[in-house]
């Protein structure tokens, strides 16, 4: 899909481009970036771009897993849930042994756990996504808040913080980490069968499924898959912080789902790449980080958010409407 | 006096001449019995009866007056189309179901004694009268929901009633019941249009036949001037057989043998199919065939009954466990269940088939693109280049990939269901040429079509299905278009009057 080959006529190349969404949410992120270069002197400095990657790491780990699950048509309303639930538990135990590693163990366990939940109840009992994640979402923060009693854990293990707070070679690790993952999350969409089959599975289940493709597998691990991105963001969380909260991630799962859905992948499954997502995240973290710089309120921020979704959605339903159109005709 | 007259009725799709210029009319207390081949123009026919399109040109009068432009307006003037899926609202009252948009009521507050009476005398004249009206219309039987829409039609006064295929998804028990309804109905001098397939409830219930065939009307006669044989030649006069290129092959030992499988809508059906023979199933809608292709690919659950390939037992009900074998069902839905229509021909060639163009999980763009390309080429593909959305080519073209995609498996069982369908005639001939190909090269194929003559055209042997069982098999050299589609639509061996 999009493993280009040098063998393909240009012509496709460019059509293809354009019938993504991917075109204009570039020219969207390059277009708020210069503007706010003019508007604000402070907003092209080194320092201000590495604080906008690192503001966006833990969003757009999240958003690496997201893509996976939105091209199969599902949703994972419970990725901040996730984050703050294997967050704590894994702070919490990595404070009460001071082992660093365990708590590592904990986070990545429990975020699977709930993932494993997830991708049960929508692969093999066949409960709709957006039900069984908002459940989980309602679940997971609820468990959170009934173990701390309202109350963070502070004094964590250093390993624990290291990849949250750590630099390297002048850079966040945080950064490095989310880099890397899109990076892993592109090769594996892109150029593995596994990749393939998730394509797939959202463009047509059916067909997928006569072609031989194990469907509920496939979905099972895509949320899977968003469960182990949701630990890893928790661990970048939490060392950023050097604490643990309850109401941590509230709200990310807005700015994971808009930042997958404004880089082109569809809601309807079967399309969309990990580098529209890059751009998703990127074009989130350079609007947040612009209202911050023009002193404009936070509430707006929100608001924000909120519209770019439905854009984003407006625009994702004309283009599948006229793809529809076309393939009937 | 006529009370429906269709008078020179064309209706054109684009180029394609969908009627004819159809004229025929019906009359009050007299069942019109209408038939014709899938494709001859029916549901076109009925659907411009219903208001739910228009002609495009000539005219049809109810009652004296034009027919009126909406459904809604055709309903008010007393025409009523059952169909044959329910259009019932499951979870609602027997009296909610038979009163559906029609309650009446009192400033907005209904009339609960009043209908009451009403629903009641709508279900006596269809001889439901004694069922509960508060029972949710899910509990009761199929024919009873029925019966219970003709019901819904009559509260409404209808004095035109059309039905489509009314015994399609009944149980045969339960035909004779619905066919003395619409008797009764007649008798009380409601004008019937009932179309079928099947021509044995014809010559039960009715009075006049009209024919249809390409969009044209070609015979209407009472019913005392009709036999099966020359409503059956009426239906299907036309030259085919010269289209397909079928050619000999020769055959080797079984590859697929099935005993005694059952499955949904499949009822004790053993079949075997050889290496290099093209095996036909012909059944009418619902007879079956689609189901059987179903259950031996592993596409269906709950299948008991043992499929051999090879000598090999099949494990039943698991798609991956049949492709093992080399069982690969082509879904007769292409656009639904074969392809994934917005993403590349080269992705849907390489879809579920990840061993000639992938490495450890791995996928090689360079390998899909050259296979896709060597497939495109083979099969005669026509298109721009294999990067280019599937949705975008013709049917005949994105049959001809999957007939393709099929092939290159080396598979030991295909079976394709209706792989004809919506294509052009020109495409179906090159397609049938794959397909005899891959029979040559050894595989056991199955073909079922929704046209029979197109099956008995391309098949070295045929199964004859209906209800669920096989009721017939016939060789290339015993084929007898009339007999089996005799015997496909219920009809016994026995009682075949010869042509």
């Amino acid at each position: 899909m999009s493993t280009a080959t040098t063998a393909s006529p240009w012509r496709y190349q460019v059509e293809r481009a354009f019938s993504s969404n991917i075109a204009p949410i570039v020219a969207a992120l390059l277009i708020v970036s210069v503007a706010l270069s003019f508007m604000s002197d402070v907003f092209l400095t080194s320092s201000n771009i590495t604080n906008i990657v690192t503001q966006s790491a833990v969003v757009g780990i999240a958003a690496v897993g997201a893509t996976f699950v939105i091209i199969t048509s599902g949703i994972d309303l419970s990725v901040g849930s996730n984050i703050a639930l294997a967050g704590f538990l894994g702070a919490l135990w990595a404070h009460h042994s001071d082992s660093g590693l365990l708590g590592i163990a904990g986070v990545m366990g429990i975020a699977i756990v709930v993932g494993a939940f997830n991708g049960f109840s929508v692969a093999w009992l066949g409960l709709a996504p957006f039900i069984v994640t908002l459940a989980v979402m309602g679940m997971a923060r609820g468990l959170t808040l009934q173990f701390s009693q309202g109350e963070s854990v502070y004094e964590l293990p250093s390993t624990l913080n290291w990849l949250g707070s750590a630099n390297f070679a002048g850079l966040k690790v945080s950064a490095i980490v989310t880099i890397v993952l899109f990076v892993l999350g592109h090769l594996l969409l892109s150029r593995t069968t596994f990749g393939h089959r998730v394509y797939a599975v959202g463009g047509n289940a059916d067909a997928a499924r006569l072609a031989g493709i194990n469907v509920k597998r496939v979905v099972f691990s895509t949320y899977v898959i968003a469960a182990v991105c949701a630990g890893i963001a928790a661990i970048v969380l939490v060392g950023r912080l050097d604490s643990a909260t309850p109401n941590a991630a509230t709200g990310t799962e807005l700015q994971v789902i808009a930042a997958v859905v404004i880089g082109g992948t569809s809601l309807f499954g079967g399309k969309g790449s990990m580098i529209g997502t890059l751009v998703g995240v990127l074009l989130i973290g350079v609007i947040n980080n612009g209202l911050t710089l023009l002193n404009v309120s936070s509430f707006w921020v929100q608001f924000v958010q909120g519209a770019l979704i439905f854009l984003a959605v407006l625009l994702d339903s004309f283009n599948t409407g006229r793809l529809k159109r076309a393939a009937t005709s | 006096m006529p009370i429906v007259s269709v008078e020179g009725v064309s209706k054109r799709y684009g180029p394609v001449e969908v009627l004819d210029g159809v004229d025929f009319s019906f009359r009050a207390g007299e069942i019109t019995g209408l038939v014709g081949e899938n494709g001859a123009g029916k549901s076109t026919l009925i659907k411009i009866l219903a208001g739910a399109e228009t002609p495009s040109s000539g005219s049809v009068v109810l009652g004296g007056a034009p027919l009126p432009g909406t459904t809604g307006a055709v309903i008010d003037a007393g025409l009523s189309v059952i169909y044959q899926e329910l259009t019932d609202v499951p979870d609602m009252s027997l009296l909610d179901n038979v009163l559906l948009g029609n309650l009446s009521s009192s400033r907005g507050v209904t009339r609960r004694a009043d209908n009451r009476r009403r629903a009641q005398a709508g279900l006596q004249r269809v001889g439901l009268g004694h069922l509960d009206l508060r029972t949710p219309i899910r509990e009761l039987t199929i024919s009873q929901r029925q019966l219970a829409e003709i019901a819904r039609c009559l509260v409404r006064d209808t004095t035109v009633l059309i039905l489509d295929e009314p015994t399609s998804a009944l149980p045969e028990r339960d035909v004779e019941t619905l066919l003395a309804v619409v008797r009764t109905l007649r008798d009380e001098g409601i004008a019937i249009l009932y179309v079928t397939h099947h021509l044995d409830e014809l010559f039960d219930i009715a009075d006049r036949v009209v024919v249809l065939r390409d969009g044209n009307l070609v015979g209407d006669q009472p019913i005392a001037q009709w036999d099966e044989a020359s409503l059956v030649r009426a239906m299907l006069a036309k030259e085919l057989g010269q289209a397909y290129p079928w050619r000999a092959r020769p055959v080797g030992a079984p590859v697929l043998v099935t005993t005694d499988v059952v499955a949904r809508g499949v009822r004790g059906s053993s079949v075997h199919v050889d290496a290099g023979e093209v095996v036909g199933l012909v059944g009418l809608a619902g007879s079956g065939r689609t189901e059987l292709m179903k259950a031996i690919a592993g596409v269906e659950s709950g299948v008991s009954g043992t499929v051999v390939v090879d000598g090999q037992d099949v494990r039943t009900g698991s798609i991956p466990a049949a492709r093992a074998a080399g069982v690969i069902y082509v879904p007769e839905d292409r656009k639904g269940e074969g392809l994934v229509l917005d993403a590349s021909v080269r992705s849907n060639i390489a879809m579920g088939d990840y061993g000639p163009v992938s490495r450890r999980g791995v996928l090689r763009g360079a390998a899909m693109t050259r296979r896709a390309q060597d497939i495109a080429t083979k099969y005669d593909v026509k298109l721009g280049s294999v990067h280019q959305d599937i949705g975008k080519l013709s049917g005949g073209n994105q049959q001809k990939v999957i007939v393709g995609r099929v092939s290159e498996m080396a598979p030991r069982v295909v079976l394709f269901d209706d792989p004809t369908r919506g294509v052009d005639v020109g495409a179906k001939s090159g397609i049938y040429d794959h397909v005899f190909t891959l029979a040559e090269s050894g595989s056991a194929v199955v073909v079922c079509s929704s046209d029979t003559d197109e099956v008995l055209a391309v098949a070295d042997r045929v199964y004859v299905l209906a209800t669920g069982r096989i009721v017939g098999e016939f060789t290339r050299s015993q084929f007898d278009r009339e007999k089996i589609l005799h015997l496909a639509a219920g009809g016994s061996a026995a009682s075949e009057r010869s042509a």
